[in-house]
This record gives structure tokens, sequence and C-alpha cells, in this order.
């Protein structure tokens, strides 16, 4: 009988973060410690001819001057794929911490530590440099093409293409085609959108006379995170600490290894000046000059049989990674594993993967991974099958989801699959056979929509995934769980905990979790891939086991009690009618010179979470405006160990997901760079204008995860869009092949419409 | 340059040397060490430095250090008193309106500014008086939840 498993705890970081007393990176400020500001190319692509930091240096408060000319030209990657990439393959590594061939508007140049801020700015403005401007390409699908300028000609295999192709084959999709009775295409634009997290990206790093670098940093991962900085600047790991301050003002995926390039630029600063150095981005900095979601292009053809069954499907993906790949590759996979390949049952499948270089900002890690551009074209296919055999999309889907027994190419079982489950019950919460299909006129149009998916909880087998926790018992009976994850915000130290004491059998306010520092805690892949919950519970049930074990062993023996059939309830060790006090036990064992703790460590199982999103819309016909009213988001977790901090998660993803579908986007300007500088040019959803969100926690009980769970932390976002554009399409009768669906190419589509019908 | 500086910051009197072209937030931030305060754009598009001056919440981002001579301001840091969390700040923890944290101080501010003027707000009030502050967690409802229960205690407590 589970004590805290299933039940909504306040988060222990609640009181910290509601009084302002929670640190985080930006309130960092150390003794004697500088302020950095970067020098940044106005060229998309340029070479330095003449670099001059004279005027700079000699002016009163600055400390340290770093260029492409004085610090390491050591290659590395910004994203922790460089530590993760599975053995055999290579990561790409194709940045340094300051360029002298600049490849996009932005790529930084130069640095100055000061003082202050201001001496900063004012000296980065007195480095004078030289640029000769070369060819540059912005668009993926020209970056491709055989004379077009090359972004990275040393590390691209094909044109301009970062790592490899990416393919998916299963079956015999040739002959799939062959064998189908109805064929659907599509293809669909897709922008870049920003993460947007509310803590620009940051990092105080102090290199000390002992020769340790110390690092506060945003990064969602902190062991991958001390790897890479120790690698560029040539430092042993046990001398590099890379720690949060305990949290992390948001991620979403945006600093899963370096933060932009916080921790890089104060690292050089701070081994040049040997005093501490802080750099926090500008809001417009962490916009314009840190990874995006991967716009692009996507291609798909589907084929079925008259009575609905799906037989083939071939899709194709040309992703915009920007100048630099950091998770170029890896995302393409997930784009097919999962958004692709993953919801249904296709016995012939196959998908490309481009991701192509371009000299545009990079684009990277955002919540979904791919999988929001993945299920954005195979829903899209869906609904025009549906529409040509003419049935309803829920039984279409409903028949072709993913099934445990169906043959399929995941490189795991597949677990338990709710997504039927989560398909009727988002369809009966947003009224689907009431509202669909029913006559549209007038100015004011309403809709539904409906779209479903999976995803991954980590991302083992596909990259290195790994973590290690120890557990402590100290002398008083209360414990100690360490472990380097991070707190990024889902709750995540909470729920851990909330299943550690059902574990163990100690009280929920008895433990205390040590995170989100290299020191806190032994390897551990950090907080991404909608992992943490996943297998942080994974490693901690393993090394819990032990410290049972051993807690019972040394009970038995010093208090003669039966080892037999002995448990721990209520932070008391139980046996038959016997029973002893943990706090009691622990002291004792102390006092014979006796402590429990064990370590562990794991590769996880992996398991898919499933979900299904219903959308009911309303559209302006005169204006263009597509309001939307509602989301009903179904989610299959596995189990819920804290259902009000899952629906949180669900809620901001399908928040994350409105904004995609109807407003979000990065405008690029050809000479000046992306104009999206801040919020006031970059429209997110704020309270005034969100929708209903109703959450539905759908618990099928992983076999893999421990209780049952499964991921949660990103598939909030993955289905959204594509239900907005379904119930659009339900409310107008066109369907969007390109998002956002801002007023201005709403209206344009209403306008092509109404001439079509004239 | 520089100039003198009196306010009163969360119920202490405060007299300070401070240079005008610094920025209200830097002073809250740097000066007093209030860290709670958050900063997340700078250019009054975010609320994350909301507090709570004269009655009113505002971006302390955007105002010169010296518009705070003689009035009565408030912190995130002054809203618990004497060891206790106001009702706001617990309906945050309760209700699950609080997720990365960052946005949490800016938002109870303004949430607070709010109730203090009117004690019992429609929803479409509570998301207008919160339109200024991003989230970019939650997706507003356990924040939208948590005040108007707050509003719902305080009524009751009052």
């Amino acid at each position: 009988m589970e004590k805290y498993v299933g039940k909504d705890i306040p988060r222990n970081d609640g009181y910290d973060k509601a009084t302002g007393r929670g640190l985080f990176t930006h309130d960092i400020f150390l003794p004697h410690m500088l302020y950095a500001k970067v020098l940044r190319s106005p060229y998309a692509h340029a070479r330095v001819v003449s670099i001059d930091t004279s005027e700079a240096e000699k002016m009163k408060g600055v400390r340290a001057v770093c260029t492409f000319e004085n610090t390491t030209s050591k290659l590395f990657n910004t994203s922790a794929t460089m530590v993760t990439t599975n053995p055999g393959a290579e990561p790409v590594r194709d940045q340094t911490v300051f360029t002298g061939e600049p490849k996009y508007i932005g790529d930084e140049i130069a640095a100055v530590a000061a003082d202050t801020e201001k001496i900063a700015e004012e000296a980065v403005k007195k480095i004078k440099v030289e640029y000769e401007e070369l060819p540059y390409v912005l668009d993926p699908l020209e970056a491709i093409k055989e004379d077009a300028p090359d972004v990275q000609p040393e590390l691209s295999h094909k044109k301009n293409i970062c790592g490899e192709v990416i393919e998916i084959n299963f079956g015999d999709v040739n002959k799939g085609f062959e064998d189908a009775e109805v064929v659907v295409d599509a293809f669909v634009k897709l922008p870049r959108v920003k993460q947007a997290q509310m803590e620009t990206h940051a990092a105080v790093a102090s290199y000390k006379s002992d020769g340790t670098l110390e690092v506060y940093s945003t990064t969602q991962t902190p062991h991958p995170t001390k790897m890479i900085i120790a690698y560029t600047f040539d430092l042993p790991e046990s001398k590099v600490h890379v720690k949060n301050p305990p949290y992390v003002g948001g991620g979403f995926g945006v600093r899963i290894g370096i933060s932009g390039k916080a921790e890089m630029i104060a690292t050089a600063l701070t081994m040049r000046a040997k005093r501490p150095v802080k750099f926090v981005y500008t809001r417009a900095e962490d916009f314009l000059y840190s990874d995006t979601r991967h716009g692009g292009y996507l291609k798909g053809r589907l084929g079925a049989k008259k009575d609905g069954t799906f037989v083939a499907l071939d899709t194709t993906a040309w992703l915009n990674t920007g100048a630099y790949a950091t998770f170029g590759v890896e995302l393409l996979g997930v784009c097919g594993a999962c958004g692709t390949a993953g919801t249904y049952h296709v016995p012939n499948l196959h998908y490309s993967g481009y991701p192509v270089y371009t000299n545009q900002e990079t684009a990277g890690a955002f919540r979904g991974f791919g999988t929001p551009q993945g299920t954005f074209i195979v829903e899209t296919l869906v609904d025009a099958m549906a529409k040509k055999l003419d049935m309803d999309p829920i039984e279409l889907r409903k028949m072709n989801t993913m099934r445990e027994t169906d043959d399929n190419w995941f490189p795991f079982s597949l677990g338990s699959i709710g997504v039927n489950e989560c398909l009727d019950k988002a369809a009966a919460e947003i009224g689907w056979k009431e509202k669909r299909g029913k006559c549209k006129e007038g100015k004011i149009r309403r809709g539904v929509g409906i779209a479903c998916g999976t995803h991954v909880s980590n991302a083992a087998p596909f990259c290195v995934d790994y973590n290690a926790v120890t557990l402590r018992i100290e002398q008083d009976g209360s414990m100690v769980v360490q472990s380097g994850i991070p707190e990024i915000g889902p709750g995540s130290t909470t729920a851990l905990l909330q299943v550690t004491a059902d574990e163990m059998g100690i009280d929920f306010d008895k433990i205390t979790m040590q995170f989100g520092d290299t020191k806190a805690g032994p390897f551990d892949i950090g907080s991404h891939a909608t992992r943490t919950l996943y297998t942080v519970s994974q490693v901690i049930d393993k090394a819990a086991k032990k410290l049972k074990a051993d807690i019972f062993d040394y009970t038995a023996e010093l208090m003669k009690m039966d080892r037999e059939g002995m448990y721990m309830e209520g932070g008391e060790i139980i046996s038959g009618d016997k029973k002893v006090a943990l706090k009691d036990l622990a002291y004792e064992a102390h006092l014979r010179g006796k402590q429990f703790i064990e370590s562990d460590s794991m590769v996880p199982p992996n398991s898919l979470p499933w979900y299904a999103q219903a959308a009911e819309v309303e559209v302006d016909m005169e204006t263009g405006m597509v309001k939307v009213l509602k989301v009903a988001a179904a989610h299959d977790v596995g189990k819920a160990v804290n259902p009000r901090l899952a629906e949180g998660q669900i809620e901001g993803g399908v928040i994350q997901g409105v904004g995609y579908a109807c407003r979000e986007e990065m405008t690029y300007v050809d000479g000046k760079g992306f104009y999206n500088s801040g919020f006031h040019n970059y429209m997110l959803p704020t309270a005034d204008d969100v929708p209903e969100v109703v959450s539905i926690l759908v618990e099928s009980k992983d076999p893999k995860g421990i209780y049952g769970i499964k991921g949660i932390g990103e598939v909030g976002v993955c289905p959204t869009a594509p239900a907005i554009v379904s119930a659009v399409e339900d409310a107008t009768g066109i369907r969007f092949h390109e998002i956002p669906m801002t007023p201005g190419r709403v209206l344009k589509s209403i306008k092509e419409k109404e001439k079509e019908n004239a | 340059m520089s100039e003198i500086l009196k306010c009163i910051i969360n119920d202490e009197e405060i007299e300070a040397c401070v240079d005008p072209e610094m920025r209200l937030v830097d002073f809250i931030r740097e000066r007093m060490h209030l860290t709670g305060t958050k900063i997340g754009c700078k250019k009054g598009e975010c609320g994350a430095c909301t507090i709570i001056m004269d009655g009113n919440a505002v971006n302390s981002c955007l105002l010169p250090v010296m518009r705070a001579e003689g009035t009565v301001i408030q912190t995130i840091e002054g809203v618990e008193k004497d060891g206790r969390l106001h009702v706001i700040q617990e309906e945050f923890i309760n209700k699950g309106a609080i997720q990365c944290g960052f946005c949490t101080p800016g938002m109870i501010m303004s949430s607070k500014a709010l109730l203090d003027k009117n004690p019992s707000p429609t929803t479409d009030e509570v998301k207008e008086a919160l339109g200024g502050n991003i989230c970019r967690c939650t997706g507003y409802k356990k924040i939208e939840e948590a005040v108007m229960s707050a509003a719902k205690r305080l009524r009751e407590e009052a």
C-alpha cells in the first residue's frame, strides 16, 4: 500500500520559491566578481581579417579580454550529445568558444570581463574588428543543393548535413504502397520557436588558485556540462565542479549541456582574469543566440486499405539545425522514431531525416525533441486519410494505433499502451460526437480536432543514458538521497522523494535530497528526454532494496529479530510482533561504527508515454483570428506519482503547443538576423488569453516503470498543434500545412478558398 | 554622481547613496541583497521584477532608482510576516502554482496588489491582473486557481 505515491504532496521547494529565498544562477554574487559581455558577429558568414582589442584592454576596470586568438580553439559541442553518443558513433564537435569565422549573426568573436556590466559593455564596443563577408545560406532546402555555400565543409558528410542522414526502415515501403488502395500525401512547413524559459542563460565561473574550477550554472545536466567544460579547457573532470544554485529558471531542453555558451565564456574569462566571472544572457541574447526548436519541412505519404488499415508510411524531414549541430542528429532521429514511426502500427515504414546546417542561430532541444514535428506530418496524413475514406478520424486512429502484440521497429518492448483510452477520453471531454463535422456558417465558426502520439521516457538505448544515486541513513534515522539530477521546475525532487519514502517505509518529511550538483552525487545524465522521474526512481529503487537488506541484516543480528518477513513502515523496522524505530537502530549502529549507505547505478529500460489531445477552436472568418477555446489533454502517464504535479506538466506543455499552433514564430530578416529579440515581438501566451485546459490522467501501469511510472515532462506539447490545426479544418474546411496560424495566414487561406469556390 | 535615496522597503526605513542611473531592480537585488525580485527581460515585458510600490504592482526594472524616493515598497521578502507565509504564498504552494519558481515572486506580488485592493475578484479580473506576468511552465491554470482560492480564504479569515 502506497502512502505517498499517488498523492498530491505539496512540492518540497515551494517554500523556497514562494518566499523568493531560493537561489538561481542570476542570484549568485561572489566576492571580487567580474561581469562579462560578448562581442558578436554582425554577419551571417564572414572571416575576421583583423581584430584589435588594445583600446578595450586599456580601459579602467577591464580585467580580461578573450578572443578566438587567445582562447582554446578546441572543437566541442554545446549539447550533451558530445558525451552521450553511443560507442562506435562519433559525436559532432563543430564549435569553438570564440571564432574567427562567424557562421551566423551573433556568433561569438570575443568577450570582456570587467568590474561592472557597464564597463564590460563599453569595452566590447572598443574592440575593432575587420570582417570579410562570405556567402551564406538560410533555408534547409536551399542548403542541400550542390551549389549552396558550405556552412561546415570539414564536418559535413553530405552537402551541409551534420553527422548523418537518419534512416529508419521497417518492412518494405515500396511493396506496401503497391498493396495500398488509398494513398494521401502532405508537405508541411514548421516554424522555429523559442523555449523562452524565464531565467536567461547564465553562469558564474570561478577558477581558483588550487587549479579547481567552480561553475554555478543554469544547465539541465550538471555532469555532462562538467565533462564538456573539462574536455574543452583541458582540465581534469575531478577539478571541475558544476552546480545549480540549486534552482534553474526553466529549461524545456534549451540547456541540455551548455547554457547557450554561458559556462564556456565565463570559464575562458575566469581562467584569464583569475577572478570569478558572471555572465548572464540578456533576454535578446537568449532569444537570438541560443538554440530554438528545429523548424523546416516534412513530407509524407500514407497508404491504406479501403477499410482504413494502414499499410505503408513514408516520411522525410529536412530540419534547420543552424550553424552548429548541437542536437541536430539525435533530434532528427527522435522525429522519425517517435514522431513518425511510433504511433501507428504500419507494417512498411520508411523515414529519412536530414539535419541541415544553415547560417542561422542554432536549433537544438525543445520539449518534445523532434516528436512534435514528426507527429505534425503524420497526424496531417491521418486526417487526410480519414477525409478521403470518409471515416471518423478517431475510429481510423484507434484501429491503427500500436498494440502491445504488434511487430514494431522499437528496440525495446512496448510495455503498456493507453493511447486508445486517451483518444476516447479526450474526445468525450471535448464533445466530439456532438461537435465534429457539424455544418459551419457565418462569421464566427467553431470546430473540434484531435491528435495523438507517443514519445520516450529517456534516451536509452538511442544515446548513453544512465545514472547513479547514493542513499544514506543519518545517525538519527533520517535519510539523504544524493543525485546529480537537477530540479528545473517539474517537481522531480518532490516526486522522487515520494517514491523513496514508499520504497523505504520512511516518512516523506524525514528525507532530504541533494541534487543539481556534480558533487551531490555520482554521474547522472541530467534532466531531459522525459526521463527524470522515470529513470531516477528506478535507480533509487535498486539502491533502496540493497539499503533495506543491509538495515534488516543488521537489525536481525543486533536486535535478535527474525530476518524473515522483516519490513519497514513509518520509520519502524517490523518483524513479527517485534519492532524497532529506525531512529534508535541508526544511533545504535552509529555507536558501533556503522552507517547505512548504498550506491548504485543503472541503464534504465524505456517506456512509451502515450497521449491524445482534442481541441476546440473558434475562427473569425473576417479577421482570421483563431481562438483556442479548450484543449482536453489525455495522457497515459503509467502511474501519476503526484497527480497535481503531473497535471502541471501537461498544462504547461499544452499552452506551449497552443503558442506553437497559433502565434509563436522566430522570423528571420535577411541581413539582420532573427527579428524576435524579446517578449514584445515574440508573442507568448499570457494569463489573459489562454484557453481552458482539462488534463486527464490515464494510468496504464507500465510493466517496466517503478509503480508503473512512465515519463511525462515533454509530452504535453507534442500533439497540441496538430489537434488545433485539425479543429481549424473542422471549423473552416481549410487544412493548414504551415503554422503558426496567424491571422494573416488564416485570412489569406480563407480568401484563396473563396476564390476557388467562386 | 550620486544621490541620497530615502524610502521604506519591507517596513524598514532605507537611506542609501545611489547612482541615479541605476534601475530600481538593481538597487533592490544588488544593494539591498533582496534577490527574490527577479530579472526576466529588463524591459518591462515579463513581470518577473514586480514589486508593490505605494500599493500598486510595478515593474521595478523600468524604474530609475530615484523614482522610489519617498515611497513605500514591498518585495517578495516582505510578504511573509513573523515567520508565517501569506495566504497567497500558501495557496501557490498548495495548488501547484509553482514550477521553476522564477516568475513566482512577481506573480505573487501582482496577485497581492490585486487582492489588497479587490478582495473578491472575478476570474477575468485575476487574468487581467496577471496579464503582464509571463510564466512559461504552468500554463497559468493553477496560478489562477491559487489566486482565487487565496481570495476566498482571505475573505473568510477577514
